[in-house]
């Protein structure tokens, strides 16, 4: 009964978390509209990842993180004005999108990898490989 | 393109950097008994995230990591029919060599060409800046010396067919 409930806990959490990554997307659209690319990538960064084991969610929000990370031209420049607090979150993200194969999505990947490694050390990288749980 | 290959080994050897951190750990299961657990993977508390980087749609390198063993498996590039043949006589080659190499995996994961286990032995006996080195020159070298490889075929090739063919002229 308790494994019945939760299933409808995740199924309405669910679709709770997909409105509000649909919301994200929206904002995200304009914030590149008005050239602020770091904002949208800090903007697809928050709430994340959703916590559920629905894969549909996690890949709508990897859809959500790639179109803000591929907007991103000067990696230096983002690395100034990203708080640290989001360097876990986008190690995660930036596997992710080297899992694909993408050509263009890899390159912009391995750029953005290189740099946040020198920033946040190899911790970064470890946390994102042991952590089994939050899983993007 | 020299840069872009070189973000992809500076990553790939990052990557390994940090999940080279292996210790010793027995078997759980059975007493006496210190099996690589990456190859295993009986227990998931002993391993970690396993990591794909690809530089591109045909190469790739998947990093699995457990408490005292880490695979490495590489997919290089197979541009055409040619290098295809090379490259899976050559890395057979290599592979049936595994003792020597110590580190080199007899046969590679399914779905890539080449694979590495390196265990909690190996980091003990050897040293892990060292390891890292090797596999990321290994992964450097290939390239070159499967062109080297294919342009030898063809010359030789040419050679031969001027040689026939003269007596036909």
């Amino acid at each position: 009964m308790m494994a019945g409930a939760e299933k409808i806990v995740e199924a309405d959490n669910s679709e709770a978390i997909i409105t509000r990554i649909e919301h994200k997307s929206r904002k995200i659209e304009s914030l590149l509209k008005q050239n602020k690319p770091v904002e949208a990538l800090k903007t697809a960064l928050e709430g994340s990842p959703p916590v559920t084991r629905d894969e549909r969610c996690k890949s709508a929000n990897w859809i959500v993180v790639h179109r803000a990370l591929m907007a991103i031209k000067n990696v230096e420049g983002m690395f100034s004005s990203l708080d640290p607090e989001y360097y876990d979150i986008l190690m995660k993200y930036l596997y992710r999108g080297l899992s694909t194969g993408d050509r263009p999505t890899c390159d912009q990947c391995l750029r953005v990898h290189e740099k946040l490694t020198e920033r946040a050390g190899l911790g970064c990288i470890l946390r994102s490989l042991a952590d089994t749980v939050n899983t993007v | 393109m020299a840069n872009p290959l070189k973000l992809y080994l500076t990553c790939v050897r990052n990557t390994l950097e940090a999940a080279m951190c292996l210790q010793n750990f027995p078997c759980q299961e059975v007493e006496r008994h210190n099996k690589p657990e990456v190859e295993l993977k009986t227990s998931p508390e002993l391993l970690l995230n396993p990591v794909l980087i690809c530089r591109n749609e045909a190469e790739k390198c998947l990093i699995e990591t457990s408490i005292n063993s880490l695979r490495i498996s590489l997919k290089v590039k197979q541009a055409d029919e040619l290098e295809n043949i090379l490259a899976k006589k050559f890395l057979r080659f290599l592979s049936m060599r595994a003792e020597a190499f110590q580190v080199l995996r007899r046969k590679p994961v399914q779905g890539y060409d080449i694979s590495f286990l390196i265990t909690n032995y190996h980091c003990e006996e050897m040293q892990k800046q060292k390891l890292i080195d090797f596999i990321v020159q290994f992964m450097e070298d290939i390239d070159k010396e499967i062109s080297e490889l294919k342009m030898s075929v063809s010359t030789r090739g040419r050679l031969v067919a001027t040689e026939f063919l003269k007596q036909f002229l």
